[in-house]
C-alpha cells in the first residue's frame, strides 16, 4: 500500500510540471498586458514601461520561467502584480475558503444523491424512480447561477431564513453548498442507482435472498457495499470539479473562493496569482484522486495495489 | 473556543436581521473588494471608496466642484507661479498617534514622486521638482514651470498622506495595514469578502456619529441588490437600470441618481479613411439619437453630453449637443462621397462601462438607417487597452467605445490627455489620433495661466473646436444610481465615483 501510494504520487509530479509549463505559457501567450492593466485607461508609455520594470514583465520569457521555477522550489510563488500580496497568503486565505465550500457540497450531494439512487433502484419502474429520475433529470439541467440566485430571492430576502450572502457562520454555508451541490447530487442519485440495479441482479444477492436475508439487511450489507464502487469513483471527481469549478457558486454569494480569486487574477493578468491558483487546483485534483484509489481498498478489499 | 464563539455570534447576528443597524455600523454593498489599502497605489473606484474613509488628502474636492482645505490650512502661491508654500494644519495624528508634520508630509509626497515606485497616478504631481520643508507644518512645492491644475490634482485619492514610518516597517505588506488620519481605521479584512472599519476617537475633525463603516465585495449585481432589500446592508452601488422602479417601490429604499464625472464616447481614429473627413465624423454625431439610448438604453440614467466633459468639472462649459438629424447626416455623408453609405467596425467592452454593449447595439441599429452599415467586435477589456492603444500605422481600430472619468475635477485633466498632439498613443491616452494646433495652443495655454477666470474661457474656446471637429461621437456623461436605505442620512456619493460616510447617521 505504501509503495502504491508513493508511486502513484512520482507519476503525479510529471502532470504537476505540465501543468506549471502550460499554464505558465498560456498566462502570457494570451493577449492584454498586465501593465495596461494596472495604468488602465489613465497610463501613458512612460508609467506602463515603470511598471513593467517593476514587476520584472520586461525580461525574457526563458528569464521569467527560470526565476519562477528557482523560486517555486523555495516554496516562493511571488507577489500578485494586482495587490502586492504574496501568493501563499493569498492561496492560504482562499483555498480553506472552497475546501468548506466543496465539503459541504459533496455531503449534501452524498447525503441526498445515495439514498435516492437506492430507493429509486428498489422502486424500479414505479412513480417514486421517477419521480427521482425527474428531479435528478432537472438539477443536472439547472443553471448554477439561476438556481443560486432564485434561492437568494425566496430564502433570504422573502423568508429571510439564511444570510444573502458571505462567509462566517453555518447559516452562510447553507445555500452555497446546495446551489453548488445540486448537480452533483443529480449525476450521483443516478450512479447510484444504475449501479445498484446491476448488483441486485447479481447470483449472490439472489442467492442472499433465496436464504431467507431481510430486505435491510440485504441492501445494507450484501448490495450496498459492492454498489458503492463506481459511486466513489464519480463521488471523487466530482469533488475534484467542485473545487475548481465553483466560480459562479462563488460569484452569486461572494464566497471568497479560489475560483473567483482566478477569475480576477486572469482578467487583471495577475500572472504570478493565476500560476499559483491553477497549480493548488492541479495538486488537489491529482490527491483527490489518489484519496478515492486509497478508498476503493477500503471498501472492495478485492482490489490489491500490489 | 473563541472560535467557537465567535461563529455562535455571527450565527446570531445573521439571524437576526436587524443587528447590523442597531450596531450603528454602516454596509455598503460594492462590486469588488480593495485592490490594496496603499492609498497610493490605488487605480479603481470601489478601492478609492474604502480608502478614502482611512486617508485623507491635502485639499478636499466638494461634491459641487469646489475646493477646500483638508490636511492643509491655506496655500500661497509665487509671482511666477513656481513655488507653492502650503501651511498644514496642527493637530493631526495618525491612527498609531504619530502626529503630521511637515517632514512627513514630505516623506509622504517623495514616496509618491519615486519613479521607482511606479505609481499609475504618479503623473499627477510630476511637475513638482522638489518638496521642500520649511516650517514644523509649512512645506514648499518647487515646480520648473506653472502648472495651474496642481490645486486640483492635490484633490485626488492617490496624492493622500502617507506615514512614511509605517511603510518602513510594514515594507511589502503596507498595502495590508492602513495608517492613516482619516475618520476612521482599519479593523479587519477578510479578503474578497469584507473590510470593516471602526471610528476614530482622535479624528482633528467631527469625529463620525456611525460606529464604524463595512464594505461588501459583492461582484453579482442580483446578490448585491437582494442585500438592500433583505436589510442585510444599507447602501448597494451600481444599481442596474432595470431595477431602479422595483427598488424604488420597496418601502425604504431610494435609488439615487447622482452625476458622476465620467464621459462615455467613441472616438473615431483620425489615421484611417474617412474618419479623416471631418463630414464623416459628424454625420455618425446626427445619425444617432443620443435622448432615446439615455431613455431606453439606459432608463433615463446618464445625461446626454454637450461637451467633452461632463458638468461639475472646473472649466465644462455647454458648447451644444449635436441633435439627432437622420437628414443632416446623409447630407454629410454624400457630400463627404459616400451617397451609397459606407460599412466599418465598432469596437466595444461588455461590462465595463453600464450597458456598453447595449449602447453598441443601439448605435449599430441607428446608423443603418443613414446607410452605415456597422459590424461590432467586442474584446475582453485587457485585449481591449492593449489593442486600441498600438500605434499609428499599427492601429486598424475605426471607432471604438470607451470612458474617461476626470477624476480630478478639473478640465485640463479631462481634455490635455486625450485631445493634444502630444498624447498620441501610445506616449498618452489620445487614441482617436485627433490633432488641432490651435487645440494644443488654448490646453497649453490653460495649463499654465494661474487665474481660474482665463482658464474657464480658454477651455470654453477648446470645447468649441473639439465639438466642431468631432473626433469623438459624443455620449453621454454617466450617473451613479445607489440604492440606499432610507434610515441612512448624510451619505455622499461623490462625482468622483466614491461612496463616503463620513458624515452618516442611521436611524433605528
Amino acid at each position: 500500500m505504501f509503495q502504491y501510494t508513493l508511486r502513484r504520487i512520482l507519476i503525479a509530479l510529471p502532470a504537476i510540471l505540465g501543468v506549471i509549463v502550460v499554464v505558465f505559457a498560456m498566462v502570457r501567450l494570451a493577449p492584454g498586458d498586465p501593465a495596461v492593466m494596472l495604468a488602465g485607461e489613465f497610463a501613458d508609455q512612460e508609467t506602463i514601461e515603470r511598471i513593467r520594470e517593476r514587476f520584472g514583465l520586461d525580461r525574457s520569457m526563458p528569464a521569467q520561467f527560470a526565476t519562477f521555477v528557482g523560486n517555486l522550489a523555495q516554496g516562493d510563488l511571488g507577489r500578485s502584480t494586482r495587490t502586492n500580496r504574496l501568493v501563499t497568503e493569498d492561496l492560504a486565505q482562499f483555498f480553506p475558503n472552497t475546501l468548506e465550500l466543496a465539503l459541504g457540497a459533496i455531503l449534501v450531494a452524498l447525503a441526498i444523491g445515495i439514498p435516492a439512487g437506492i430507493v429509486s433502484a428498489i422502486k424500479r419502474n414505479t412513480w417514486v424512480d421517477a419521480a427521482v429520475t425527474f428531479v435528478a433529470l432537472l438539477g443536472v439541467s439547472m443553471p448554477v447561477f439561476w438556481f443560486g440566485l432564485l434561492a437568494i430571492l425566496f430564502f433570504s430576502v422573502e423568508l429571510g431564513w439564511f444570510p444573502v450572502a458571505g462567509r462566517g457562520s453555518f447559516a452562510h454555508l447553507v445555500l452555497p453548498a446546495i446551489t453548488l451541490g445540486v448537480s452533483s447530487t443529480a449525476i450521483i442519485a443516478r450512479m447510484t442507482r444504475s449501479s445498484m440495479l446491476e448488483v441486485l441482479d447479481q447470483d449472490y444477492v439472489r442467492t442472499a435472498r433465496a436464504k431467507g436475508v431481510q430486505a435491510r439487511s440485504l441492501i445494507a450489507k450484501h448490495a450496498l457495499r459492492n454498489a458503492l464502487v463506481p459511486v466513489v469513483t464519480i463521488g471523487g471527481l466530482e469533488f475534484g470539479r467542485l473545487l475548481a469549478g465553483a466560480v459562479l457558486t462563488e460569484t452569486v454569494f461572494t464566497w471568497p473562493g479560489v475560483g473567483r480569486l482566478l477569475v480576477d487574477s486572469i482578467l487583471a493578468r495577475d500572472y504570478p496569482v493565476v500560476q499559483g491558483a491553477v497549480l493548488v487546483i492541479a495538486i488537489s485534483f491529482i490527491l483527490v484522486n489518489l484519496l478515492v484509489d486509497l478508498v476503493y481498498g477500503v471498501i472492495d478489499p478485492r482490489i490489491r495495489y500490489d | 473556543m473563541k472560535r467557537l464563539a465567535r461563529l455562535g455570534f455571527v450565527l446570531l447576528a445573521a439571524l437576526t436581521l436587524t443587528a447590523w443597524a442597531s450596531a450603528q455600523n454602516l454596509v455598503i454593498a460594492q462590486g469588488t473588494d480593495a485592490v490594496t489599502l496603499d492609498a497610493h497605489d490605488v487605480t479603481d473606484s470601489p478601492t478609492a471608496s474604502i480608502v478614502s474613509h482611512m486617508y485623507e488628502t491635502l485639499f478636499e474636492l466638494m461634491p459641487d466642484g469646489s475646493i477646500e482645505p483638508n490636511l492643509a490650512v491655506s496655500y500661497e502661491v509665487s509671482d511666477d507661479s513656481t513655488v507653492w508654500t502650503i501651511n498644514l494644519r496642527e493637530g493631526v495624528t495618525f491612527h498609531d498617534g504619530t502626529p503630521m508634520t511637515a517632514e512627513v508630509v514630505k516623506g509622504s509626497m517623495d514616496r509618491f514622486l519615486d519613479p521607482d515606485n511606479a505609481f499609475t497616478f504618479r503623473f499627477l504631481l510630476d511637475r513638482i521638482d522638489e518638496v521642500v520643508v520649511t516650517g514644523p507644518l509649512q512645506i514648499e512645492l518647487r515646480l520648473a514651470t506653472p502648472f495651474a491644475p496642481l490645486l486640483a490634482h492635490l484633490t485626488h485619492n492617490t496624492t493622500a498622506i502617507v506615514l512614511p514610518s509605517a511603510v518602513e516597517e510594514f515594507g511589502e505588506a503596507f498595502g495590508e495595514n492602513a495608517v492613516g488620519t482619516g475618520p476612521f481605521q482599519l479593523d479587519d479584512w477578510d479578503r474578497g469578502s469584507r473590510i470593516d472599519m471602526v471610528v476614530n476617537e482622535d479624528y482633528w475633525g467631527d469625529v463620525p456619529a456611525i460606529d464604524g463603516v463595512s464594505f461588501l465585495a459583492v461582484p453579482e449585481n442580483t446578490t448585491r441588490m437582494a442585500l438592500v432589500e433583505s436589510g442585510e446592508a444599507h447602501v448597494a452601488v451600481r444599481v442596474p437600470p432595470q431595477d431602479i422602479a422595483r427598488l424604488n417601490a420597496a418601502p425604504d429604499i431610494t435609488v439615487e441618481n447622482v452625476s458622476s464625472l465620467r464621459t462615455i464616447y467613441m472616438y473615431f481614429n483620425h489615421t484611417l479613411e474617412p474618419f479623416d473627413d471631418v463630414r464623416v465624423r459628424q454625420a455618425f454625431n446626427y445619425a444617432v439619437d443620443k435622448q432615446e439610448i439615455a431613455e431606453f438604453v439606459l432608463g433615463g440614467a446618464v445625461r446626454p453630453s454637450d461637451a467633452a466633459i461632463a458638468p461639475g468639472i472646473f472649466g465644462y462649459t455647454d458648447v451644444g449637443e449635436y441633435e439627432y438629424d437622420p437628414e443632416r447626416a446623409r447630407e454629410l455623408l454624400a457630400e463627404a462621397g459616400f451617397e451609397d453609405g459606407l460599412s466599418t467596425t465598432l469596437y466595444s467592452p461588455s461590462g465595463r462601462y453600464l450597458q456598453d454593449i447595449q449602447i453598441t447595439e443601439a448605435i449599430q441599429s441607428q446608423l443603418a438607417e443613414v446607410g452605415i452599415d456597422a459590424t461590432i467586435e467586442t474584446l475582453e477589456w485587457s485585449a481591449y487597452l492593449d489593442k486600441t492603444r498600438e500605434p499609428a500605422g499599427e492601429n486598424d481600430v475605426p471607432v471604438a467605445l470607451l470612458g474617461w472619468g476626470t477624476v480630478t475635477g478639473d478640465a485640463d485633466y479631462g481634455l490635455y490627455a486625450l485631445f493634444h498632439t502630444s498624447q498620441h498613443v501610445p506616449d498618452g491616452s489620445n487614441r482617436a489620433f485627433y490633432s488641432n494646433p490651435e487645440v494644443d495652443d488654448l490646453l497649453d495655454e490653460a495649463r499654465v495661466t494661474p487665474d481660474p477666470s482665463v482658464r474657464e474661457s480658454l477651455y470654453a474656446d477648446a470645447l468649441q473646436i473639439v465639438r466642431d471637429d468631432a473626433p469623438w461621437l459624443f455620449l453621454h456623461s454617466e450617473t451613479q444610481l445607489v440604492a440606499v436605505n432610507d434610515a441612512v442620512e448624510g451619505l455622499v456619493i461623490h462625482p468622483t465615483e466614491r461612496v463616503l460616510a463620513w458624515n452618516v447617521t442611521v436611524s433605528e
